[in-house]
């Protein structure tokens, strides 16, 4: 091994950067494939129905049209066309029942997608409407029932349970229980209890969802802007009763993806259309049809703490409903896997957790940067506040008292390791120069200041693969299953292998994932590439450096001076042959007690994330300007500092779009305002003029390079940070997402005792 | 969005031809910044679109002798922005600019079309009519001009016939003039406006002697408040006079609720930035 790191901590330009500016890089849109159809999709109108009917009759008679499925013509290909990651719940267009407005219920294919796209205005469907249920809390009692019997995918053992359960919208509930939090509360000086909401939002790639299907024979090759390619493979075999060798799923570059274009979303629809056509099938949404495909989870959450005189929480009870929309998606799982961090990054010994996914008629939700953490965080870390306020306490000291420091148990009992949570909260504090005094505003503006914190756990068990090919000539071929979708995965993999074999990672060509080459993964999500694929990947390098050392063995070459091509050409008799390494990487993990949720080792990392804002509130209309917004995480040692900067600015700017303008209003399941026009993310002019990220100096053992994920990690803790600032600012409390002018302005006058009167 | 005819005349003539009467299908196209969202939506699915890029009677920004600025009706607004004669002149404009939209936008959109395209959430309409800019329309019968305060009559309604087209738009001079604009968004930073003032005043040591205040985004067209204008007549500005003139905008309009805040909500915000606006149009010219 080489004494100094060159390739890591390099903060090196993306391998992609100048093939991206120049128009050259692949993505699925550019595709076009010889004699491919162009599908358009006709969507329901109503928010919950029974089919009466569908009259295709005119679409298919218009000239150009090639035909228009429906689920019925399906059934005769696939006769349970069911898919999802949790629950086999979602049908490849609507059979029976609509559960959302803009589900698909048919497909126009034609050349022309001109020509499919007005047949579409010809198809006539006809629905008895059925009560619909929108909102989470409603959803848990009410008689409109979404689903009539539960369907969770046989794979998992944990929601067996829930095998057949019918007349509820539960699709799963979750406990986690820690210490005896019932009689903690009865002797806590105190007991505050709030409710906090968050509302639906979207994803918003910039390149909307797109995929193609071609057949072949006995195969089917599919392109996808797709997160996850391997599942891709292994659903669409399932579906259709094939072997995962006979799908081939290729993915290019993605432009965005924030957990949008995870699982199955467009593949088994144009799978499907492409094997009954016989012809290659390509639908791409438009950037309007995003709405109603997969979103972020409403939620409504009531935390209840016992605090003792001194500011010590020593009970905690959190109740969260997750609106999971029509179709459950890896809902369940957020639901599970960020609910038992819903207490907060404090030392409680006392909590109890119920979570519970519910299904509504809304577009389904999903994973968005953050797979449910943010929502917490904007509940857990505003409840610390005002229980800092009430007690009199500074909000910086009262987590200080209550932090969850190395060593001790987290609420599933797992010791904390390697988290480096007060380090982040001091480094927050210290950039903020919490202890100096603060200009606070005059007349109508009045400044204020805040800061959250918050946590998350990666998502575990999970596996990672990896393949590095050495060329005679010395120059390496990295063959992985992660998407590149803006993140800079293939950047900093590269990295590792150039590390590994001692070469500048601008040699190391990484292939797009195709399943027919590039060997399994999990997903790109959850921020958990960097560490799994990290470690597999490096173990892949370390695997052909052996080989090559043992080919110079063999040789009696002295192996760590022989040039590669020098081996290659002794062994071979000329530039020829191939080493192969290869990488498997499954982390050790202990599932939770399904009772209680303890488990002594419930992740393999923790991602620590923490916000300070400085604010002013104009108090004449509401308008909340952000002046300054830093940043801090532990995401151990970054590999590529220069990527890890853009990723937590990234993070943070979504999350500042979420807090204070973003929605989708709807009005009788209908999104009102599902276009650019009216659903408004933030612009240059939205972001504050005083942006400062820091990474903290850590070290994640285990890891590769000591370097953990970090995509999502500067989403957590900026609602909150922002929600406290106002407080501090004019002590209004907000306690739903988004903070418009308006509803600050309204606010400010219910606490004024004047609220404003509608006209 | 399904295929459709676009033609680029080179002469005016061969525009107004290709134009020809009531068809609603057929529309001229400047940036199509405006257009391009409505035929995303379907809202407008065009037969024939007749592209004014080639017409060079519609291009230029040129001063006139009386000290005011002529902009042929095909300038993009990037080119307004950055155009040192509007700065010198007109620097209200150039101020405007700097949150209408984006660089993207502003880049393709022309102010011919900002002007004619009626949409009552835009920026330059109030603006211009405030400052007294007049438009310049050729038609088959020939040319006429309008002043932009008159040329809105209802929602998307302007007093454009279907073969009319804006040549270009003219600014009389702002010397002496104190003016400015204050767009107030309710979403993001570079939304259209939930309301824009605009105000053109004219003060001597006896007060002001001229006010023209325009709002826009609230009612269905740009919308001249002459009580505000009356009340600030022959007065001194202070903080008063400047609450007075946002009770009484507030009371001289009835905004509607929309995606970007309820009536009673814009109420409050014209109350304020009316106040706001006439303040920041004295300070332009007290520093």
């Amino acid at each position: 091994m080489k004494a100094n790191t060159t390739q890591i901590g390099r903060s090196m330009p993306r391998l992609e950067a100048r093939a991206k500016v120049t128009g050259n890089t692949e993505y699925t849109h550019h595709l076009k494939l010889p004699g491919m159809l162009y599908g358009k999709i006709f969507r329901s109108t109503v928010a919950h129905g029974r089919i009466r009917s569908i009259d295709v009759s005119a679409a298919r008679a218009l000239e150009g049209v090639h035909s228009v499925i429906t689920g019925q013509d399906i059934l005769a290909l696939v006769p349970e066309p069911y898919f999802g990651p949790a629950f086999l719940d979602q049908p490849v267009l609507a059979l029976e029942k609509v559960r959302y407005v803009g589900e698909a219920v048919a497909v126009v294919l034609a050349s022309d997608p001109h020509v499919a796209e007005s047949a579409v205005q010809l198809i006539d469907a006809q629905y008895d409407e059925l009560p619909a249920v929108f909102d989470e809390i409603e959803a848990m009692t009410s008689e409109a029932i979404v689903h009539d019997v539960l369907k969770p995918s046989g794979t998992f053992p944990d929601l067996k349970h829930l095998v057949g359960r019918k007349n509820t919208n539960i699709a799963l509930d979750y406990h986690l229980k820690h210490g005896n939090a019932e009689k903690a509360f009865a002797e806590a000086d105190h007991v505050f209890e709030h409710t906090f909401k968050t509302q639906q939002v979207m994803h918003t790639p910039l390149e909307p969802m797109v995929s193609a299907a071609e057949p072949g024979d006995q195969r089917l090759t599919i392109y996808t802007a797709s997160q996850s390619p391997s599942f891709v493979r292994l659903e669409i075999a399932r579906l259709l009763g094939w072997q995962e060798s006979q799908v081939r799923v290729k993915v290019a570059h993605l432009g965005g993806g924030f957990g949008a274009k995870l699982y199955i979303k467009l593949e088994a629809l144009v799978a499907v259309l492409a094997l009954l056509t016989r012809r290659p099938v390509k639908i791409a949404l438009t950037m309007e049809e995003q709405f109603y495909t997969i979103t972020k989870h409403p939620t409504t959450f009531r935390i209840k703490s016992g605090v003792n005189k001194d500011g010590r929480i020593i009970a905690r009870r959190c109740d969260v409903w997750w609106n999971g929309g029509a179709y459950a998606d890896i809902g369940p799982r957020v639901t599970q896997k960020s609910g038992f961090t819903s207490g907060g990054p404090y030392d409680i010994e006392n909590i109890d957790i119920e979570s519970f996914a519910l299904y509504t008629n809304r577009p389904p939700s999903g994973a968005l940067r953050g797979f449910g953490i943010p929502q917490l965080v904007w509940a857990y870390e505003s409840h610390t506040d005002i229980i800092a306020r009430e007690l009199g306490m500074d909000t910086l000291a009262i987590r200080r008292k209550n932090i969850l420091r190395e060593g001790r148990p987290q609420a599933t009992g797992t010791p904390m390791r390697s988290a480096e949570i007060e380090l982040v909260l001091e480094r927050v504090a210290a950039r903020m120069k919490w202890d100096q005094p603060f200009d606070r505003g005059s007349g109508t503006i009045r400044r204020g200041r805040g800061l959250a914190i918050g946590y998350k756990a990666v998502v575990a068990p999970t596996t990672s693969t990896a393949m590095v090919t050495i060329a005679a000539d010395g120059s390496c071929i990295l063959a992985m299953s992660t998407v590149d979708m803006g993140q800079g995965s293939d950047t900093t993999m590269a990295q590792i292998v150039a590390e590994i074999m001692d070469i500048p990672a601008e040699r190391v060509r990484v292939l797009n994932p195709d399943t027919d080459v590039t060997p399994y993964d999990m997903a790109t999500l959850g921020s958990r590439s960097t560490y799994h694929m990290g470690n597999a990947v490096k173990l892949a390098s370390e695997d052909a450096r052996d080989k090559l050392l043992a080919m110079a063995m063999d040789l009696d070459l002295p192996p760590e001076t022989t040039p590669v091509p020098e081996l290659f050409r002794r062994k071979y008799g000329m530039q020829a042959g191939t080493v192969v390494g290869f990488g498997s990487f499954v982390p050790p993990y202990a599932p939770p007690d399904k009772t209680n949720g303890q488990s002594e080792n419930i992740t393999p990392f923790w991602m620590i994330g923490g916000t300070g804002v400085e604010l002013a509130v104009d108090t004449e209309t509401g308008h909340v300007r952000i002046e300054r917004m830093i940043n801090v995480v532990d995401c151990g040692t970054p590999l590529n500092p220069a990527i890890v900067e853009t990723q937590l600015s990234g993070a943070a700017i979504m999350q500042i779009g979420f807090s204070m303008q973003e929605k989708m209003e709807l009005d009788a399941g209908q999104v009102t305002n599902a276009s650019f026009a009216d659903y408004k993310i933030p612009g240059f002019h939205d972001i504050p003029p005083v942006f400062e990220n820091e990474m903290v100096d850590a070290h994640q053992p285990g890891a590769p390079f000591g370097a953990k994920g970090v995509g999502e990690s500067a989403t957590f803790s900026v609602s909150p940070a922002i929600a406290n600032a106002i407080h501090d600012a004019i002590g209004l409390r907000l306690t739903e997402l988004p903070m418009t002018p308006e509803s600050v302005y309204r606010a400010l006058r219910i606490l004024q005792n004047k609220p404003v009167e509608d006209e | 969005m399904s295929p459709f005819e676009i033609a680029e005349p080179a002469t005016i003539a061969d525009a107004l031809a290709l134009l020809s009467g009531d068809d609603p299908d057929i529309r001229p196209l400047a940036g199509g910044s405006a257009l391009m969202l409505m035929m995303k939506s379907g809202v407008f699915r065009p037969t024939r679109l007749v592209s004014l890029r080639r017409l060079d009677e519609f291009t230029g920004i040129a001063a006139t002798p009386e000290g005011g600025i002529r902009i042929g009706a095909m300038t993009s607004l990037a080119a307004i922005e950055h155009s040192s004669l509007v700065k010198q002149r007109a620097p209200v404009i150039v101020e405007a600019m700097r949150r209408l939209a984006n660089v993207r936008v502003r880049n393709q959109a022309c102010i011919g079309g900002a002007l004619a395209h009626g949409d009552p959430h835009l920026d330059m309409p109030p603006l211009l009519a405030a400052l007294g800019a007049e438009v310049t329309i050729v038609g088959p019968e020939g040319e006429r001009k309008v002043a932009v305060a008159d040329l809105y009559v209802g929602y998307y309604q302007t007093v454009l016939a279907g073969d009319e087209l804006i040549r270009e738009v003219s600014i009389p001079s702002l010397a002496g003039r104190h003016t400015a604009y204050q767009k107030c968004t309710t979403r993001s930073a570079d939304d259209w406006p939930a309301l824009g003032v605009a105000v053109n005043l004219r003060a001597g040591k006896s007060g002001i002697s001229e006010a023209r205040i325009v709002v826009g985004a609230v009612a269905e067209i740009p919308t001249q408040l002459r009580n505000v204008e009356m009340i600030l007549q022959g007065r001194t500005l202070d903080q008063a006079l400047l609450a007075q003139a946002g009770e009484a905008a507030a009371a001289e309009l009835s905004p509607t609720s929309d995606a970007r805040g309820s009536a009673a909500y814009k109420r409050q915000l014209v109350k304020v930035y009316v106040g706001r606006a006439i303040a920041a149009a004295m300070d332009v010219v007290a520093s």
